[in-house]
Formats: C-alpha cells, structure tokens, sequence
C-alpha cells in the first residue's frame, strides 16, 4: 500500500488571552492510497485542528504547531514554507469544508472558481479551464453543466453547493481529500446523495479521504477505518468492523450505545447517556481525558495516560482496561 | 394515555408575503395532539415544520385555518389570549446560544415567565429556581451565573428550565438537541422524556433527526413542502411507510451499523426540494417521486385515514393502505 499521509505525534496549541488551548495532544495516524479513514469526536475534540493541520489552515498565530511531524506524499507539511504550502494546497491535498453556503465566493462565477486551481497549478488558458469546468460539474452529476459555469453560488441550492465544492477539490486529482463534516449542513436525502457521490467517486478515482464527522451512520456508510477522538488525543483506532462490533475503548462503546438507533422506540425505556462534558483544553487532565465519565475509571486512570494497547491488526486502544494485569471481569462490554 | 384532545388543528395555513410571491410555509394542515403524548414532526429544512411549530405557539397569527386548545378557538390577536394562552403553552428553542439573554443571570432568565405572569411571591420564586435548576440537573449555585459561563448542554437545560417556569401543559421542542453534541443528545432526550412523565407535560417534538424522533414520539408526522403528506404511531410509521416520500426520508437515514448500511435498501431521491413561492398544483411531491402517475401532476391528494390512525395524502395509496406504486 501507498503511503498518502503519516502524522506522528502532533501537538496543535492555540495561544488566547486565556491562555494555551491544547487542541491537539499527540495524534499519529496515517492514511493509504484509496482508503477511506474516518475521524469522529464530538465538537471541539481536536479532528478539525488535526485534518487542518494537514493543509496548515490554521491560522497562525494563535495556531502553534507545538511538536510532531506530517508527511504528506513524502514532503515535510510542518516546515514548509509560503511558497512550498502553496504549491502542496490544492494539488496534493484538498478539502471539503462544511458550509457550502458559506465557502464559495459569492461574486465570482461557479466555473471560474472552479479552475482557479488548475490554471494556478498546471497553467491552463481560459478556454481550456472553461472547458475543464463542465467536465469537473459533470463529474459531479450536475446536470446542463454547460450552463451552470456561467451561474453565480445563490443560483444553486445546497446539495448543488456542495457538489460544486466536492468538484473544486477534485479539479486537480489531490492525493489525499479532507472531507471536514460535509453533509452536516445538509437535509437527510440530500446527504444521502452527496455520500453516494463521494462514495462513486473515491472509487473511480482512488483517491484517499479523510472523513471528519460526529455522524456514526455517515460512518458506518462508507468509511474503511475510524480513529475515534476525545479531548485532544485518538482514543481508539481499527477498521469500520473492529469499532462498530469489537471496539475496546469505554468512549467508543459509550458513544455509540448513547445513538438512538432506527430499532428502538419510546418502549425500549431511557437512552444510554455519557454523564458529564469533556474536559477543559487550557488544563488537559494528566491521566486519561475521558476518566471523569467513564464507568470503569480506576485510580491509575486519574493519574496517567494510557498507552495504546494494540488489539489485534492495526486495532489499538489507549486504556488501562486493556493492560495485561487489568482483571478481565472488570466490565461487561457491549461485545459481539 | 388517555385520548382526550389537548389541541386541534383545522386546516391551517400560514403564508408569508415576499417578493416573488407568495410563500406558503404551512399549507392546509389538519391534526390533533393528544394530551400527554409527543408528536414527533418531522421533515426538511424549508418544509414548514418550524413555522408550523410556531403558529401553534401564537408567534405567528394563522393566515386560516383554526387551533383550539381544549376545544377552546385560539385566537392570538384578541388582547390577552396570547398572553393567557403563554402560561400554558412554551417553546424551547433550537440554537441554546441565541435563545438566553447574555446579560441576564440564569436565576432572572428563569424567574422572567414567573413575574410576567404574576405567579408566586419574591421568596417562593428564588425557591422555585433553584428546584427547576436542579430539575434539569444543574445545581442551585448556577442561579448567579450568566449563560456565557455554561457548555451548550447545560444551557438547554437552562431552556427547559425557563419553559417549565410557569408550569406549562404543552411545550413545542423546535429542534432542541440539532445544536448539541451526540453525547450530551441522549442527556437531554432523557431529561425530556423524563420531565414528561413527572409533570404529565404534552410535547410537539419538531426535529429532522429521524431516529430521534422514532425514539420520543408516540405519533409523528411528516411534512414536505407546508404540507402533511403522513401521520401514523410511531411504530407504525416504520414498520409500513406508505408516502413515497416518508420512504425516502427514512431509508436516507445512515444507521449507524456498517452491516444494516450495507444490507439496507435505499431510495436516493433526486433533484432538491422545489420552491415554496411556486408550487406545483398537483402533489408538492410530484416532481421528485419515483412512482409518480399523470393523476400526481393535476390534483392535490387529501390527507385520509387509510389504516386505523394512519393518514397518508398520496393517489397511490388505495383505501385498503396498500400501495400501488
């Protein structure tokens, strides 16, 4: 396998008036060609900072990367340069952002947007890249392509937004393509469309993809591996089948128990809920971030940060439950 | 439950006047709410379920179309009656930035519905706050907080407390969980269903998150383009949908189950939803229905009872409830 992204230990801070927000706390992850890797965690766990680390999006300052390294397709992301990102953005990487009302210019025609990227980075002239666009709207199931270049973003609906956008990242066959929540400001049916868009095209193109989401079911529906996120760290990462059916980490299990699922209803009684909030980023506990909800936490997991156990084939997962001299009867997990 | 009517609805319709035309955001919507049960509404952004909600609350006046409230007509533009009708009927809102006051301490954002409507003395109503608070599972210190001090759970919680200030019978839940974390969902899902048994309280659960819904609600109904297109128990929605529609809608829903994903049959419906300002005479769902006939584009279907409690507003649909597609 094709090695398309390696972040080793990364640690993203931002510097506020209040003072050091930890944002990102050691995440490694890597990312092959044509796989598709899915980061899930609730709001403000990190999986955006980290995604956007990527493409160093993050403002700097108050974004810091603290410690760490990101290879993507053989080139250093943490010390590149101006011109280097610029050359790296759009070409190697691009990215899908939540917003499609939001991320598109407003005063500037679908098409010409569209080829902004392609004439900066292969040089195109105005006919060609005109030409290129329908191809790229076509790609995208957008029908009367020809027509729709010359329209403006407030003449498409939000669904055709996000195609738009899905096209735009495309438009120069990138390495790796980050999808931060893109269907979370969409309707149901029109999300499903576009997860089967993205779903069609990931497979004729082989591109990899990085799926950010808080969305289990757009999980479960197309990614290959999940690296679950909590409070700054990668709890727990496996493939699609090693989280939803053998996960080990108590936040997975507890995540994915608290979803109301199509098969239960006002008789099945109370939802499983996680009690609690996730910890404050301006003081990261010392011991596990998840210890203060967790129903299993023991002593040792106010204290320290557990190591990753490995769990079998590229599954691993950071909690002392797992650790050889933890008696096994401490839980009773929701286990196949 | 008993099936007494707590509010009843008669073919109401709200429109807005905008520049293109005419919007019509509810459309000739009849249905009844039970007391004590939550009707789940569900639908798109645009199909009307949230100004729907809101007509219901007197935040609207009704463009026709009549709601009574225990038999009662309500009427929001006679002096009073919205404010009488107030003390029974809240709303909590979807967005718990937007909707507290950032200047006002949770004790006085809760404590505001108790003085404006003259309910208790000073001394029972800072008692009656912090029972509330602890209610909904914060403590009585929160009272001298302000909002900005609190995670967007908390301050649902803080939405539910003030809508339960002056002991309301019915409450409309615009989307309350949409802007909260899956975790903190479930919390407040709980919290609610279990604030319901205590106070006997009857929702109107508006969300677009189907599972959630199926999960709250005893009857739902589904509404596409200011109409309401089914209505069935909640159960029964699921194990036999009828409108094309409602099919798409659910099988859209991701499971969060890769093997139920990959097993799962599904309609993707194409096209977006059309317009409000010009709608179609026929069916509002004709233009994107898979099986639509020639019958779909010349004339509206009536809502109607085709199974015991099971309405559906579709051509298709014979009297027997089986679907003709």
């Amino acid at each position: 396998m094709e090695r398309v992204l390696t972040i080793e230990d990364l640690y993203v801070s931002f510097d506020t008036y209040a003072g050091e927000v930890k944002a990102v706390r050691g995440v490694s992850l890597h990312v092959d060609k044509g796989e598709v890797l899915a980061i899930v965690g609730e709001s403000g766990c990190g999986k955006s900072v980290t995604a956007q680390s990527v493409m160093r999006l993050n403002p700097e300052p108050p974004a810091r990367i603290v410690y760490g390294s990101i290879t993507l397709c053989g080139q250093d992301v943490v010390h590149a340069g101006d011109k280097q990102l610029r050359s790296i953005r759009g070409k190697d990487v691009s990215m899908i952002f939540q917003d499609p009302m939001t991320s598109l210019n407003p005063t500037m025609p679908i098409g010409k947007q569209l080829t902004e990227a392609i004439r900066h980075h292969q040089g195109l002239g105005a006919a060609e890249a005109s030409q290129r666009a329908v191809e790229l709207l076509e790609q995208v199931r957008i029908p009367n392509a020809a027509q729709r270049v010359k329209q403006y973003p407030h003449e498409f609906s939000g669904g055709m937004r996000q195609r738009v956008m899905i096209a735009m990242a495309l438009s120069c066959s990138p390495q790796l393509l980050i999808a931060d929540e893109p269907t979370t400001a969409l309707d149901v049916t029109i999300q499903a469309q576009i997860i089967d868009l993205l779903a069609a095209i990931q497979k004729e193109t082989q591109t990899a993809i990085i799926l950010i989401t808080h969305d289990l079911g757009v999980v479960a529906g197309m990614a290959h591996r999940v690296a679950v996120m909590y409070a700054g760290k990668i709890v727990e990462t496996g493939s699609q089948e090693d989280i939803f059916y053998r996960h080990a980490h108590p936040y997975t299990e507890a995540l994915l128990n608290s979803l109301p699922r199509p098969d239960i209803d006002r008789s099945s009684g109370r939802l499983v809920s996680i009690p609690g909030s996730p910890p404050d980023l301006f003081q990261p506990p010392k011991g596990c971030p998840f210890a203060g909800r967790c129903s299993y936490a023991m002593k040792i997991c106010q204290e320290q940060m557990p190591p990753n156990f490995p769990q079998g084939e590229g599954h691993e997962a950071a909690c002392w439950l797992l650790h050889k001299d933890c008696p096994k009867t401490m839980r009773g997990g929701a286990k196949e | 439950m008993n099936a007494e009517k707590l509010l009843e609805v008669r073919s109401l319709c709200k429109y807005f006047h905008v520049s293109g035309g005419t919007l019509k955001a509810v459309d000739d919507v009849s249905f009844d709410i039970f007391r004590g049960e939550t009707f789940g509404l569900v639908g798109e952004s645009g199909c009307g379920k949230s100004t729907l909600g809101r007509v219901l609350m007197g935040i609207y006046t009704a463009t026709k179309g009549e709601i009574l409230y225990e038999g009662a007509q309500l009427n929001p533009n006679r002096p009073g009656a919205r404010f009488r009708y107030a003390k029974k009927a809240q709303i909590i809102f979807q967005d718990p930035y937007a909707s507290l006051d950032p200047r006002m301490t949770v004790g006085s954002i809760i404590a505001e519905g108790m003085i404006i409507h003259n309910l208790y003395d000073g001394r029972r109503r800072a008692e009656r706050v912090n029972e509330l608070l602890e209610m909904v599972g914060l403590n009585r210190e929160h009272a001298n907080r302000f909002p900005h001090e609190f995670s967007g759970g908390q301050r649902q919680r803080i939405g539910i407390a003030r809508a339960l200030a002056i002991e309301p019978e019915f409450i409309v839940c615009d989307e309350p969980i949409s802007a909260l974390d899956v975790s903190i969902q479930s919390q407040i899902i709980n919290l609610l269903r279990d604030l319901q048994e205590r106070l006997n309280l009857t929702f109107l659960f508006i969300a677009h998150d189907l599972n959630v819904v199926k999960y709250i609600s005893n009857r739902i109904g589904v509404m596409y383009l200011g109409h309401l297109v089914e209505l069935a128990s909640s159960e029964e929605l699921y194990a036999r949908t009828l409108h094309p529609y409602s099919n798409a809608l659910l099988s859209a829903v991701p499971i969060p189950d890769p093997r139920a994903e990959r097993e799962k049959r599904r309609t993707i419906l194409t096209g977006d939803v059309p317009s409000p300002i010009h709608t179609p005479p026929g069916c509002p769902f004709a233009g994107r229905c898979p099986s639509v006939c020639a019958q779909c584009h010349s004339e509206k279907p009536a809502l109607r009872e085709v199974l015991p409690g099971h309405l559906v507003a579709c051509h298709l649909v014979g009297d027997d409830g089986v679907f003709k597609g």
